[in-house]
C-alpha cells in the first residue's frame, strides 16, 4: 500500500442531493467573497489561500487518490503565474489565452516526466521531481531574456471582468469550488477507481486490465494542470511573480499542506492550505525571537503526523462518522444471473504455451515449458515447492516477460503483451498472497475487474455495478457487498478476489494457489465453487499444492519439477507417473505450507 | 495515548484562537506610528537585526528631541521571512493599521517589486533600501529611496577604477539574482562608456559551495582588475579566500556586500586591500561618524549599510511629518520632496522626483580589517 | 592540463562532502526504506557544536571535535525515537513529511538560539594549503578526501566483518527475517540512526572551515548528496560514494565549460537524463514485485 490514508471514506452514492447542497454552499461562500468589505491584508491572504488550494487539489489527487509523490508542485505553479505573466506583459496576449497556454504547457511537462519516470515509482520519482522543480527555477533565474530573470515580471494584469481585488478573489473562489467539485466526485468515476486500484495495488491493477502506466501519468497530469491552474490565477492575484516564489521551498510547502489537511479529500486540501498560510500568520506575535514560530511549526508539523496520520481533515470526518452512520442496504443480487464465457469458441484450445522459458540470470525458473489448455477444461499445473509453477503463471499473466516461448490465448499471440492487455485479451487471475484494493468495498473492488474494455458489460454504472454484485452473489458474498474488503476473514477476500476475476468475463481463468491458508470448511466450500464455475463451461488453469483438491476438480494435469514439464495427462494416469512419484518422495508433504 | 491526542488537539485549538485575542491589546492611539517590514527569519535574518537597530537609534534620537508633531514616533515592524510573498503578506499587514502613517520597505529589491502594486494601493510614503535604478521608475510616487541606486555603484566603481587605480583590464563577478545582474549591467555599461569592454563577465548563483571555476576563468582571462557584486556573505567570503589561494592578485572594487561586517569577519586575510563602495562609510562625514558612535555603544559591532538606511530613513520621515505639518500621506509626500541637502548617516540627500535621494557613493578601503574612507564620488545626473 | 588538474582536485574535494552526507542518507534508508529530509541538519548541528566548544568556550580542537560527535551521537538516538520511531509501521510519506518537520524545526531551533549569523570554524591545519607543480591543494580539503577515503575501508570492514556490521545488513535486508533470528531489529535501526547521524556530523565538521557555519549550510548539501545517492544507486553504499565523487567532478566541469549560473542544475540533468533514459544502468534488471 502506498497510500498513507488507512481507511479513505467510502464513496456515498449520493451526487444528486450532494451536488445541490454543493453547489449552494458554493454559491454562498462566492457571494461572500465578492460583497463582503475585506481590508487588503486579508485579501492578499485568501487570495494566496484560494489560488494555492487549487494546486494542492492537484496534490490530492497524485497523491492522494493515486499515491504517487510529487515535489515539483511549485514548479507546475510557477509555470502556469509565468505564462500569464509573461504572456499578458510582454506579448499582450489576452489573460485567457495565457491561462489555457499555461496548462498546455505544465500538462506537456507533467506528461513528460511521468510517462518517463512513473514506472520508476517511490523515491525515484521524488528525486526526478526534485530535478525538475530546481532546474525550472534555475531557468527562471537565469533565462533572463524570456524569463527577466530575478527581477521577476511586475505588472501582470487581471482579466477584464475582474479587475478589481475583490471582484477577482471571487472569481478565484469560484473556480476553486468547480475544481473541489471534480477533485471530491473523482474517486467515484473509473479514471478515479483506478487511480485508487493503482495506488492500493499495482499488480492486481494490472491484471485487473487498468493500464496502469496511463493511470499514473494522467493523475501526474492532472496534478500538473491543477498547479498550472492555480499559479496562473496566483499570476494575476498578486500581479507580480519571481522565481523565489516557487522554488523547492514551496514544493515541500506544497506537500505539507495536502498532507496536513488529509489527503483524502479536497476538502483536506483546503483545510491544510489554510493553516500552513495562517500558522505562520497568526505566530507573528513570537517574531520577537527569530527562528521561534518557525520552529515551532515545524514542530506541529511532527506532531500532526504523528497524532493525525489522516491529516486534520480525516481526523475530523471520522469523528463525524462515528456518529450517524446507516448502514447501506445491500441491492439484493442474483447469482444465477452471472454470466459466464462458455465453451463456444474457434477452436477447441484456450491456451497453448510453446517452449516457455524464463531465466533470472543463471537461475533457469522455467525452461522450455509446453502444454495446452482445453476448452472448458479445469487444468491443473503441479509440481514441488521451487518447480517453477508461479513463475510460470506470472509469465501467463505477463508480470514477467519470458526469455523464450510463446502463449496463445484463444487464438490471438499475446506472448508480447502487458497484463492489462492480456486482460483485455481474457485472462482473468487470482493471487496466492490476497491482492485486493484494500480501501474498497467489496463491490468496488469487483466493479474494477469487471471494468475493462473488452468486456461485453459495457461501461455504464449501473450494468457494472449490477455484474460485481452478480458476480459476489456468485461466490456466495452477495449480501455483505458494501462492507470494506478488510473487514471480510482471509477465506472471504480469496472469494472477492475470484469474483473480480469473474467479473472481468475471462475466457481463461487463472488460480494461484486458491486453497492456501484456507481451513478445510473453506476448502470445501471453494472446491463447490470451482466445480460450479466450471459448470458454466469457463475455462480454468489452478495452481496448487493441495492434491485433494487438485483431483478433486481437474481433469487434465501438468507436472513441472526444476522448471521443466515431467508429465502431463489425466489425473489418474499423471499422479501415477514414476518421475511425478519421485519428484514428490522425500520433498515436503503436499500439505500448504 | 488517547489522553495525551485529546491534550494536544485542544491545545491546538487554544493556540489557534490565542493570537486573535492577543492581537486586539495593541491598538492605541497617542502616537506616530511608522511600520518596517523587514527580515526576522530566513536567510536574511542578521540583516534584519541591524536594520531593526538603526530604526531604533534614529527613533530614540527622534523622541528625545520632541518627537513629532508633539507625539512620541513609535515603530511597528512585521517579519518578511525573507521571501516576496512573505514581504507582500507582511506590508499589507501593517497597510491595514490605518494609524501608521509611513513604511520603511525592504533593502531586497524583488520584495519591493513585489510590494509596489500594494504600496501604490496603499498610498503612503515607503522608505526603502532596494538599489535596483527601475524601482524608482515604476511611477509609484510612494517610494523613497534612502541608499544611492546600483546605476550609480556601477558607475563609482567604474570611475574608481579606471581614473584612480589606472587599470583596464576588467573582470566582472556577480550574482545572478536580482541584485547582482542589474548591479553588473551597469558596471559593465559605465565602463563601456568609456571604451573599455570588460575582458570577461561571470555570474554565480546564490549560496555556492565552491568558486574554483570562476577564478580560473578570471585567471584565464588576465585580468587586471575585479569589479563584483555579491549578495550573501558567506559567498564572498568563499571566493575570496579561493580567489587569493590560486594566485589572483588583481585590485578589487566590489559592492557594498564586500566591506560589512559579516563579510570581514568570514573572509578575514582574503579581502585585505580590496576596495568598496559603500553608501555608508564612517569616515566619509561627521554625520556618519556620529552614527557609527551612537550604533557601537548599543549594538558593541561597527555601523554598516545595513542599518544606516534605516537610521536616515527614521529621521527623514520625522523631519518630513514635521515639515508637513500633519500626517497627510499627500503633504509628507511633498515635505519629502521639499528637503535638500539633509545630512544623514549615509550622505547628502537630495530627492529627484523619481524618488532618490542620494547620488554619489563612498569608496572604501580595507585595510588589515578595519575599513578606511577613501574617496566619495558625486554625481550630478 | 593544470586547469583540469585543479578542477579534478576540487571536484574530488567537494564530491567526498556529497559522498560523506549521502552515505549517512544511503544507511537510514536502508534500514528503514525512508529518505530523511532532516540529514542535512545533522551536519549543520554538529557544526554548530563545534562552534559552541571551539570557538565559544575556547575547548581544545580535538576534544570540542570528539565532544561534538559525541552529541551527535546523542542526537541521533533523539531524532530517532522522536522522528521516526512513532511511524516505523506506517507508509513511507508520513515519515518523510515528520522528517520535513524535523528540518524545519531544528534549522529555526538553531536560529532562535544561536541568532542568524554565519560563524567561523578555524580550519585543522595552521597551513591553509600549499602548490604541488601547478595545483593549488587546499589542506582541508585534503583532509576531507583523505577522510572519506578512511570511512570507506571503514565501512567495508565494518559490515562485511564484524557481528554487528553483519546483523545490521540483516536488518536493513529484512526486517521480519532478521528479528525471527533474534536480532534486535528497533537497536539496530537505533544504531543506524546514531552511525548515520555521526557521519553526517562528521561531513558538517569538516566542511565548516570552507563553506562557514549557517542554518542554510546543511540543506544545500543534503540536496546534493541525495542526488548523489539516486546516480550511485539508491541504497547501494558503494554507489553513494561513487555518485557523490562522479556528482562534485560533474559539476565542477560543467561550471568551468559549459556555464556557471546553471552549475547546480547539472547534477539534476543528468540524473534525470540517467533515470529517463537508462534507469536500468542504475540499477540492473528490475526484479518484478512477488506475485
Amino acid at each position: 500500500m502506498t497510500s498513507i490514508t488507512d481507511a479513505p471514506p467510502a464513496v456515498r452514492r449520493t451526487a444528486p442531493f450532494g451536488l445541490l447542497g454543493y453547489v449552494v454552499l458554493a454559491a454562498v461562500v462566492v457571494y461572500y467573497a465578492a460583497t463582503h468589505p475585506f481590508d487588503g491584508y486579508i485579501t492578499n491572504i485568501l487570495m494566496q489561500a484560494a489560488t494555492y488550494s487549487v494546486a494542492v487539489m492537484g496534490l490530492t489527487v497524485v497523491l492522494g487518490l493515486c499515491g504517487q509523490i510529487n515535489l515539483a508542485q511549485a514548479a507546475f505553479f510557477g509555470l502556469g503565474a509565468y505564462a500569464v505573466g509573461l504572456g499578458t506583459v510582454d506579448y499582450g496576449l489576452n489573460f485567457w489565452l495565457c491561462v489555457g497556454l499555461g496548462l498546455v504547457l505544465v500538462v506537456a511537462a507533467g506528461a513528460f516526466l511521468g510517462t518517463s519516470t512513473l514506472r520508476l515509482g517511490g523515491h525515484y520519482l521524488a528525486m526526478v521531481t526534485i530535478s525538475f522543480q530546481q532546474i525550472v527555477t534555475l531557468v527562471m533565474v537565469n533565462w533572463i531574456p524570456m524569463t527577466h530573470g530575478p527581477d521577476g515580471v511586475s505588472r501582470i494584469p487581471r482579466p477584464g471582468l475582474f479587475t478589481s481585488a475583490q471582484g477577482y478573489l471571487a472569481f478565484c473562489v469560484t473556480v476553486l469550488a468547480v475544481v473541489g467539485y471534480m477533485v471530491w466526485r473523482l474517486p467515484a468515476s473509473p479514471l478515479g477507481r483506478a487511480m485508487r486500484a493503482v495506488r492500493d495495488n499495482e499488480l492486481a491493477a494490472s491484471v485487473a486490465g487498468i493500464d496502469v502506466q496511463r493511470t499514473k501519468v494522467t493523475a501526474f497530469a492532472i496534478c500538473a494542470s491543477l498547479g498550472g491552474l492555480g499559479g496562473a490565477l496566483f499570476a494575476g492575484g498578486f500581479a507580480y511573480v519571481s522565481p523565489d516564489q516557487f522554488s523547492f521551498a514551496e514544493s515541500i510547502v506544497f506537500l505539507t499542506m495536502v498532507l496536513l489537511g488529509g489527503v483524502a479529500s479536497p476538502i483536506g486540501a483546503v483545510v491544510g492550505t489554510g493553516l500552513l498560510i495562517l500558522i505562520p500568520e497568526w505566530l507573528r506575535f513570537l517574531k520577537s525571537v527569530p527562528g521561534l514560530y518557525l520552529a515551532i511549526y515545524g514542530l506541529a508539523v511532527i506532531l500532526i503526523v504523528l497524532f493525525m496520520p489522516d491529516g486534520i481533515w480525516g481526523w475530523f470526518s471520522q469523528w463525524t462518522r462515528r456518529f450517524g452512520r446507516a448502514a447501506v442496504a445491500a441491492v439484493p443480487a442474483d447469482a444465477a444471473a452471472l454470466e459466464l464465457r462458455g465453451s463456444v469458441g474457434h477452436n477447441n484450445e484456450v491456451l497453448r504455451v510453446e517452449g516457455l522459458a524464463k531465466h533470472f540470470g543463471g537461475l533457469k525458473a522455467v525452461d522450455g515449458v509446453s502444454f495446452t489448455v482445453k476448452r472448458g477444461s479445469v487444468h491443473a499445473l503441479i509440481g514441488p515447492n521451487g518447480s517453477g509453477k508461479t513463475t510460470t503463471l506470472n509469465v501467463l499473466s505477463g508480470i514477467y516477460t519470458p526469455t523464450a516461448g510463446k502463449m496463445v490465448l484463444d487464438g490471438t499471440d499475446v506472448s508480447n503483451l502487458p497484463p492489462h492487455r492480456r486482460t483485455i485479451a481474457g485472462l482473468g487471475r487470482t493471487f496466492q498472497n490476497i491482492r485486493l484494493f484494500r480501501s474498497m468495498t467489496a463491490v468496488e473492488n469487483v466493479i474494477i475487474g469487471a471494468e475493462h474494455p473488452g468486456n461485453p458489460v459495457g461501461k455504464a454504472h449501473h450494468a457494472l455495478d449490477a455484474r460485481a454484485r452478480a458476480a459476489l452473489a456468485f461466490v456466495g458474498l452477495g449480501d455483505r457487498a458494501d462492507e470494506m474488503v478488510t473487514s471480510f476473514s482471509y477465506g472471504h477476500q480469496r472469494l472477492i478476489e475470484i469474483a473480480r476475476a469473474l467479473a472481468g468475463n475471462p475466457t481463461l481463468l487463472l488460480l494461484d494457489e486458491p486453497a492456501a491458508g484456507l481451513n478445510s470448511t473453506e476448502k470445501v466450500e471453494l472446491t463447490g465453487l470451482l466445480k460450479r464455475i466450471a459448470a458454466k463451461g469457463l475455462t480454468i488453469l489452478i495452481i496448487d499444492h493441495d492434491m485433494t483438491l487438485v483431483s478433486d476438480v481437474a481433469e487434465h494435469i501438468t507436472v513441472l519439477n526444476f522448471g521443466r514439464r515431467i508429465a502431463d495427462g489425466d489425473p489418474v494416469s499423471v499422479l501415477n507417473h514414476p518421475d511425478v512419484v519421485t519428484a514428490y518422495l522425500g520433498s515436503e508433504p503436499d500439505a500448504p505450507h | 495515548m488517547q489522553v495525551t491526542r485529546r491534550v494536544f488537539t485542544s491545545g491546538l485549538a487554544i493556540g489557534l484562537a490565542a493570537p486573535a485575542v492577543l492581537r486586539g491589546a495593541s491598538a492605541q492611539g497617542g502616537t506616530i506610528k511608522i511600520g518596517q517590514v523587514v527580515p526576522i527569519t530566513g536567510p536574511a535574518a542578521e540583516a534584519g537585526k541591524y536594520a531593526m537597530a538603526g530604526a531604533k537609534l534614529a527613533l530614540e534620537k527622534v523622541n528625545k528631541a520632541g518627537g513629532v508633531l508633539g507625539k512620541q514616533l513609535e515603530i511597528v515592524t512585521e517579519d518578511d521571512q525573507t521571501t516576496n510573498p512573505g514581504a507582500v503578506l507582511a506590508f499589507s499587514k501593517l497597510a491595514t493599521n490605518a494609524d501608521i502613517s509611513a513604511f520603511i520597505g525592504s533593502i531586497r529589491s524583488t520584495q519591493m517589486h513585489a510590494m509596489a502594486p500594494d504600496i501604490l494601493k496603499n498610498a503612503k510614503p515607503t522608505m526603502f533600501g532596494g538599489t535596483d535604478p527601475t524601482l524608482t521608475k515604476l511611477g509609484n510616487p510612494w517610494l523613497f529611496r534612502c541608499r544611492p541606486n546600483d546605476g550609480y555603484s556601477g558607475r563609482v566603481i567604474a570611475t574608481f577604477g579606471l581614473d584612480e587605480l589606472k587599470l583596464k583590464k576588467w573582470g566582472i563577478v556577480h550574482s545572478t539574482d536580482a541584485f547582482g545582474t542589474n548591479g553588473a549591467k551597469a558596471l559593465a555599461e559605465a565602463l563601456e562608456k568609456a571604451g573599455v569592454k570588460p575582458a570577461i563577465i561571470q555570474g554565480y548563483s546564490n549560496q555556492s559551495q565552491d568558486f574554483t571555476p570562476v577564478v580560473l576563468a578570471l585567471k584565464q582571462a588576465g585580468i587586471d582588475v575585479l569589479g563584483s557584486y555579491f549578495t550573501f556573505e558567506n559567498d564572498l567570503g568563499i571566493f575570496a579566500r579561493q580567489l587569493r589561494q590560486l594566485g589572483v592578485t588583481a585590485p578589487w572594487v566590489g559592492s557594498p556586500s564586500i566591506v560589512n561586517v559579516t563579510a570581514l569577519k568570514l573572509a578575514g586575510p582574503a579581502l585585505y586591500n580590496t576596495y568598496g563602495v559603500a553608501d555608508y562609510a564612517e569616515d566619509s562625514s561627521p554625520e556618519a561618524k556620529a552614527y557609527a558612535d551612537a550604533y557601537r555603544a548599543v549594538m558593541k559591532v561597527d555601523p554598516d549599510n545595513q542599518s544606516s538606511w534605516c537610521y536616515d530613513a527614521v529621521s527623514l520621515l520625522a523631519t518630513a511629518i514635521n515639515k508637513a505639518g500633519k500626517t497627510d500621506p499627500q503633504a509628507v509626500r511633498e515635505a519629502m520632496l521639499s528637503i535638500k541637502g539633509y545630512k544623514g548617516a549615509e550622505g547628502e540627500y537630495n530627492f529627484d522626483q523619481n524618488g532618490d535621494g542620494l547620488h554619489g557613493y563612498n569608496i572604501v578601503q580595507n585595510k588589515s580589517g578595519k575599513i578606511a574612507f577613501a574617496k566619495h564620488i558625486e554625481f550630478k545626473d | 592540463m593544470d586547469l583540469v588538474l585543479q578542477l579534478l582536485f576540487t571536484g574530488i574535494g567537494i564530491g567526498s562532502v556529497y559522498a560523506l552526507v549521502a552515505l549517512g542518507f544511503v544507511l537510514i534508508f536502508r534500514a528503514t526504506n525512508v529518505v530523511n529530509f532532516a540529514q542535512g541538519e545533522f551536519s549543520m548541528v554538529a557544526a554548530f557544536l563545534m562552534v559552541i566548544f571551539a570557538v565559544d568556550l575556547e575547548w581544545p580542537y580535538w576534544l570540542s571535535f570528539l565532544l561534538a560527535l559525541a552529541g551527535m551521537a546523542l542526537y541521533g538516538v533523539i531524532f530517532n525515537l522522536g522522528v521516526y520511531y512513532p511511524l516505523r509501521h506506517r507508509t513511507y510519506l508520513p515519515v518523510i513529511i515528520s522528517t520535513i518537520g524535523a528540518s524545519i524545526l531544528v534549522a529555526n531551533t538553531m536560529l532562535a538560539l544561536y541568532g542568524p549569523q554565519p560563524q567561523v570554524l578555524s580550519p585543522v591545519f595552521e597551513t591553509p594549503g600549499f602548490n604541488v607543480g601547478p595545483v593549488y591543494l587546499d589542506s582541508q580539503y585534503l583532509l576531507i578526501i583523505v577522510v572519506t577515503m578512511v570511512l570507506v575501508a571503514f565501512q567495508y570492514w565494518f559490515f562485511e566483518h564484524t557481528l554487528l556490521g553483519k546483523k545490521l545488513q540483516a536488518t536493513s535486508q529484512d526486517k521480519e527475517m532478521a528479528s525471527l533470528l533474534g536480532i534486535p531489529v528497533a537497536t539496530m535501526i537505533m544504531i543506524t540512526f546514531v552511525y548515520s547521524a555521526v557521519l553526517g556530523g562528521l561531513a558538517g565538521i569538516l566542511v565548516a572551515p570552507i563553506l562557514f557555519v549557517s542554518i542554510q549550510m546543511g540543506g544545500t548539501i543534503a540536496l546534493k548528496a541525495f542526488a548523489a545517492t539516486i546516480i550511485g544507486g539508491f541504497g547501494d553504499v558503494a554507489g553513494a560514494i561513487i555518485g557523490g565523487l562522479a556528482l562534485g567532478v560533474i559539476e565542477t566541469f560543467g561550471a568551468a565549460y559549459i556555464s556557471v549560473p546553471y552549475k547546480d542544475g547539472f547534477a539534476f540533468l543528468v540524473l534525470v537524463l540517467f533515470l529517463v533514459f537508462r534507469p536500468q544502468g542504475l540499477f540492473g534488471e528490475r526484479v518484478a514485485e512477488k506475485a
